[in-house]
């Protein structure tokens, strides 16, 4: 036990120090810094210009500007950011929540919904509920989310009225609401959101489902618990479904990171105060503490994935644990 | 199994009954409006702001915090008539080169403190050091001195005598307070809890910020008259489409640049309660024509050096119709460098019209002729081709730019337009890796600012349009005391007919306001800086109007 | 080639797969022959007539720039299918040999590329994309295929390596490791197929993928330059009119579902086919 967690720290740091390296010199390597598209028609002098570059290190050589760096996440401090003047920590933990809240119920949409729906689909296999899903599910797949997005809140916002057509609660509720009331209201702004992506990325969580189900379905031990006699629903939802959760499970892991940033356009339609947007506009504006902040937590759930999924999987077959 | 369909429409009807709004607080008549706006503000404090000079920040700081003297409704920046009292009740010239300035007495920071000169020099101080701010700091490099006279008289010093020394001194830095951030250095105050809840002297003060919304509250008996509209709340919606849906449900009550599409002008106006409201904006976008050769920066561009060529470009496009089919009829084709915003533009002809027939004379006498017959002109075996550069994230630039190419085309002028990802265009733009370039300047108030464009040693001057005359023109309008207009009239003539660049368009920024505020006034450097002074009609007054003040 | 040619009678046979067969046969002859015969899907003939419903004379109306509809989606679909095409099959044939190999051979191979796949994935894919294309000034369309096909496989991998980790201790595996196959033999033959599953839904998925994400990047200025017409492109360019002229947006948005559809339906009658062969 104590070799495998040391294993997984070793994992765990490896994993950080590829990503952040490849994002931080992939980022000095694109044309356009931080401070390249300043003044503009303001009189900003060489000098100014220079005196900017030393003060966000800049001027030092990148492998110095690395060290830097990673000096500053060892030490918990992740920079500040150069196009809001903020602390790139206050920024990302101002948004965290709203990415949780969003990513949380997707993910728990799709893969609850999702894996019974595939699931489902494999036993009805080739008829008609299974071929009536599949389009239904991958015609939502085909289409941009924004796309989707401004239709359901132009729908359901602006013709019905049923529900908030964009950010994550009414401003005009103070802290002093009650709890309950501001619960509801934020769940009222959650729905079509979350509505959105999970819409548009269900199908890949049924399609995975449906066919390691119908793999499962075609092997020799599930004909052989059929022979037993055992009850057919206990054959499918025991034998059958059991083995096909592995490449699920998978996806799950590689789901969570995009929690953060797989929702970008989303995000920007129904103006959820995410960290999806914040991200975008790091990369556009090549704020490099912003964007390496925001990789350093992108790891950190990527590390989480991939544990989540090798847990799951010794739990679901011992013969895992070995590898 | 069954139930589940059951429970989920059992909990979606709870959720969707649920409506917040419709219930009416009874209370007097407070006011409240709920302004969207594209961006999160997050260090909402003069001086302090991103070197990015982001005008999120700027908007609310605009706010929060006075300035000595208010830019007057002209816009006019040239000498002292153009203002208005603000933190200053009054202010005097000593001679050429020195301002006073007579503080408010009755000014008070919104923790209670009194306003002194103090504060303006510390403000000051900090403002001028390049290291602190070198963008503001920049720009108030005329300013030689800056001293307290007293608790409430301060006395700047200038280098030099020239037209926009009032302008330089009351707008770029407003003050801030000393007794909160004495003693920080710019790293500790932007890491500071004043950042997070700054403490202005202006008429509105921090009640709370989340990523998604500013609320601010009116200031009791705020010294310069208690602003009609007691709450304030900025919620951020950076996408166009969320903007205008937040009008449409009137989760809002007002929002900024919610035309183009023109579409929206009909789906606001069937919602009855929305006025639209036009205003010039401070931005601007023209095509430039690079003057030297990409390939050999030292040697003049082969093609466009020679300015008949340039102005059978200009001449060669329906600029007023490109300019409509994308922004509608209220934007403008602008004249020379001059946007709408800037006081001069009230004084600049109308822009040349489309005229082919002259164009193609002024092509043919440079000798450019299609001599092969591929539609293409030609000049001694060499096509009349030309790479046009556009950024990608501007629809409206790509737009324009693939209509420009279109009615060159029709010319035989062949423009390869490449649109580049905002960052590789800018690296070219800066280059000059270009030989058209589709550009845009988003312009302070002041005509000072062309010169960074427009004249020979101009830092914004990336495709080396060059000319002394122009150069000393600009030189004498900024240095005069009181005849500036003619003669920025007569540099930007200049600049006009030497076409350095085709100015291409001049958007009019508009605003949906709700009809059911009074004395509505918006401002182009600055959209609700006048918000004060706005009021709910009598007897229109809504739900949210009534809620008392936060 | 031999392999496809015996893999076509198999979908054939299968109504599903005939289905998904004739509807990528419409989109593909739609994209090769149509354009000759179709207004230029370029030129602006007149702004006075942008944004116009579907006539007779455009059967899918005008967008923004006044050009036909039907015109671009036509010749978008050259743009779209090849870049989909390529880059799905790189970044499905490198994720599935760098899956079998970590799954396979396990212990330090699979420690080393896991870590890396891991450290990619950690970099959300848009902004890898946004970065690299951002090196070169203008991308060439084979470049452009590159590098989507070579950022797209890093998932694939991680699926391929688990079904491979399921399998290796199966009895068929370990009475193929008895009778001496070599590494590979067991990899090709015996391993792979069995996960052909996860790879036919990441191939077809990706397809789906791949098309919208030349969208995204193209409306930042690093996909397909404008003029030439992609179907995501198209839908990104009528974003501002989505309400107001809807056309614009649908029908290249149904282009890209058919197109998916049909692929998916492919991938479904050949899933089948290599069941009923392994059994």
């Amino acid at each position: 036990m104590r070799r495998w967690l040391l294993a997984r720290s070793a994992h765990a740091l490896l994993t950080l120090l590829v990503s952040v390296c490849v994002l931080f010199f992939l980022m000095r390597a694109a044309p356009g810094d931080p401070l390249s598209r300043l003044g503009g028609d303001r009189p900003i002098s060489a000098a100014q210009i220079r005196n900017l570059r030393a003060r966000y290190g800049l001027d030092q050589p990148v492998t110095r500007q690395f060290a830097a760096f990673a000096g500053g996440v060892a030490r918990g401090d992740l920079g500040t950011s150069i196009q809001y003047s903020r602390p790139v920590s206050q920024l990302i933990a101002e948004r965290l929540p709203a990415t949780l809240l969003l990513g949380g119920t997707v993910l728990l949409l799709n893969f609850t919904l999702g894996i019974w729906l595939g699931a489902w689909q494999a036993i009805r296999r080739g008829r008609l509920a299974d071929r009536a899903l599949e389009v239904t599910s991958l015609a939502f797949y085909s289409v941009p989310s924004f796309w989707l997005a401004i239709l359901l809140a132009t729908v359901a916002s602006i013709h019905w009225h049923l529900l908030p057509p964009a950010g994550m609660r009414d401003p005009l509720l103070g802290p002093d609401a009650a709890w309950s009331v501001r619960a509801v209201d934020v769940l009222r702004h959650l729905v079509l959101p979350a509505l959105t992506l999970s819409l548009v990325s269900i199908a890949a969580t049924m399609r995975y489902q449906r066919a390691a189900m119908i793999e499962a379905l075609g092997e020799p031990f599930v004909q052989t618990a059929r022979a037993k006699g055992i009850s057919e629903r206990r054959v499918l939802w025991h034998h059958a479904w059991r083995n096909a959760l592995f490449p699920v499970i998978t996806l799950f892991g590689l789901w969570l990171p995009v929690l953060v940033t797989g929702s970008v356009f989303v995000e920007a339609v129904f103006a959820w105060p995410g960290l999806g947007g914040l991200a975008a506009s790091a990369v556009g504006s090549r704020d490099y503490p912003l964007l390496m902040g925001t990789a350093v937590l992108v790891s950190v759930l990527v590390i989480l994935g991939g544990l989540i999924a090798d847990i799951a999987y010794a739990v679901l077959d011992p013969r895992v644990r070995q590898a | 199994m069954q139930r589940t369909p059951f429970l989920v429409s059992v909990a979606l009807a709870a959720l969707l009954g649920c409506s917040t709004r419709g219930a009416d607080g009874g209370g007097a008549v407070a006011g409240t409006a709920v302004i969207v706006v594209g961006e999160q503000a997050t260090t909402p404090v003069p001086v302090l702001q991103s070197v990015k000079g982001r005008s999120a920040d700027a908007e609310v700081a605009d706010l929060l915090f006075l300035r000595l003297a208010q830019l007057g409704p002209g816009g006019r920046t040239s000498g002292e008539d153009g203002f208005v009292p603000a933190l200053a009740s009054s202010w005097s010239r000593r001679d050429s080169v020195t301002l006073v300035f007579e503080l408010d007495p009755r000014a008070r920071w919104q923790d209670g403190v009194p306003v002194t000169a103090r504060d303006v020099v510390f403000t000051f101080e900090r403002a001028r050091d390049t290291t602190f701010t070198p963008t503001i700091a920049g720009l108030l490099h005329h300013i030689r001195s800056v001293t307290a006279d007293g608790d409430h008289r301060v006395v700047i010093g200038f280098d030099q005598p020239y037209a926009e020394q009032f302008y330089d001194a009351v707008f770029h830095a407003p003050p801030l307070p000393e007794h909160l951030l004495r003693g920080m250095t710019q790293e500790q105050m932007l890491a500071s809890e004043y950042v997070k809840h700054p403490v202005g002297d202006g008429p509105y003060r921090w009640v709370r910020s989340t990523p998604d919304a500013i609320t601010l509250a009116a200031v009791d008996s705020f010294f310069l008259g208690e602003p009609g509209i007691q709450r304030v709340v900025l919620r951020v919606a950076g996408d166009p489409d969320a903007r205008l849906n937040l009008l449409l449900t009137g989760d809002a009550d007002a929002a900024a640049a919610v035309v183009p599409p023109e579409a929206n002008r009909d789906r606001l106006a069937a919602t009855g309660a929305f006025d639209l409201v036009a205003v010039p904006s401070t931005t601007m976008g023209y095509i430039l024509f690079n003057q030297r050769d990409p390939a050999h920066p030292a040697r003049p561009h082969p093609i466009l050096q020679d300015s008949a060529v340039r102005r059978a470009l200009v001449l060669a496009l329906d600029r007023a119709s490109i300019v409509r089919a994308v922004f509608g009829p209220d934007a403008r084709v602008p004249y020379g460098p001059v946007s709408p915003a800037l006081w001069i533009a009230r004084l600049t002809p109308a822009p040349e019209a489309q005229d082919t027939a002259a164009a193609r004379a002024l092509l043919a006498g440079a000798g450019w002729r299609d001599t092969n017959g591929d539609g293409t002109l030609d000049r001694g075996g060499r096509p009349l081709r030309l790479e046009f550069i556009v950024p990608s994230p501007s629809k409206a630039r790509t737009q324009i730019a693939l209509q420009v190419q279109e009615q060159l085309r029709r010319m035989g002028i062949k423009l390869d337009v490449m649109v580049l990802e905002p960052n590789v265009w800018n690296t070219r733009h800066n280059a000059g890796q270009f030989d058209l370039d589709f550009a845009s300047a988003t312009q302070d108030p002041t005509p000072a600012g062309l010169t960074q464009s427009w004249s020979c040693a101009g830092g914004s001057n990336v495709a080396h349009y060059c000319d002394p005359t122009v150069d000393s023109l600009m030189q004498a309008a900024i240095l005069t005391r009181d005849s500036a207009a003619p003669i920025w009239l007569a540099a930007v003539r200049r600049i006009e007919r030497d076409t350095p660049a085709a100015f291409m368009y001049a958007p009019v920024g508009v605003y949906a306001v709700s009809k059911r505020y009074a004395s509505v006034d918006i401002r182009a450097e600055s959209p609700w800086i006048e918000l004060p002074h706005w009021s709910v009609k009598p007897g229109q007054a809504i739900a949210r109007d009534r809620v008392t003040a936060p | 080639m031999s392999g496809a040619g015996r893999l076509f009678p198999v979908v054939w046979r299968r109504l599903p797969g005939r289905i998904g067969l004739l509807g990528l046969a419409l989109v593909v002859l739609a994209a090769v022959v149509a354009p000759p015969f179709l207004p230029s899907p370029i030129e602006q003939p007149d702004i006075e007539h942008a944004d116009q419903s579907p006539s007779a004379a455009h059967p899918m109306g005008t967008d923004p720039l006044s050009r036909d509809v039907l015109a671009r989606v036509a010749s978008g679909g050259r743009v779209s299918l090849a870049v989909a095409a390529l880059a799905v099959a790189l970044s499905v044939t490198l994720g599935a040999l760098v899956g079998v190999a970590a799954g396979y051979y396990g212990g330090a191979v699979d420690a080393v590329m896991m870590r890396l796949v891991d450290g990619a994935l950690a970099i959300p894919r848009l902004f890898l994309l946004l970065l690299l294309l951002a090196l070169w000034e203008r991308i060439p369309i084979t470049a452009f295929v590159l590098i989507v096909g070579a950022t797209g496989w890093f998932g694939t991998s991680r699926l391929v390596r688990a079904e491979v980790l399921r399998l290796r201790e199966a009895d068929y595996v370990q009475a193929a490791r008895a009778l001496g196959s070599g590494a590979g033999r067991i990899m090709f033959r015996h391993l792979l197929p069995n996960a052909a599953g996860p790879l036919l839904v990441a191939a077809t998925l990706g397809v789906g993928e791949v098309i919208l994400l030349e969208a995204g990047l193209s409306f930042l200025g690093l996909g397909i330059q404008p003029p030439t017409p992609s179907w995501g492109g198209m839908i990104y360019d009528a974003r501002e009119v989505l309400v107001t002229a809807p056309w614009a947006s649908v029908f290249p948005a149904l282009a890209i579902t058919l197109t998916v559809l049909s692929v998916n339906l492919i991938g479904d009658a050949l899933r089948d086919a290599l069941d009923t062969r392994g059994a």
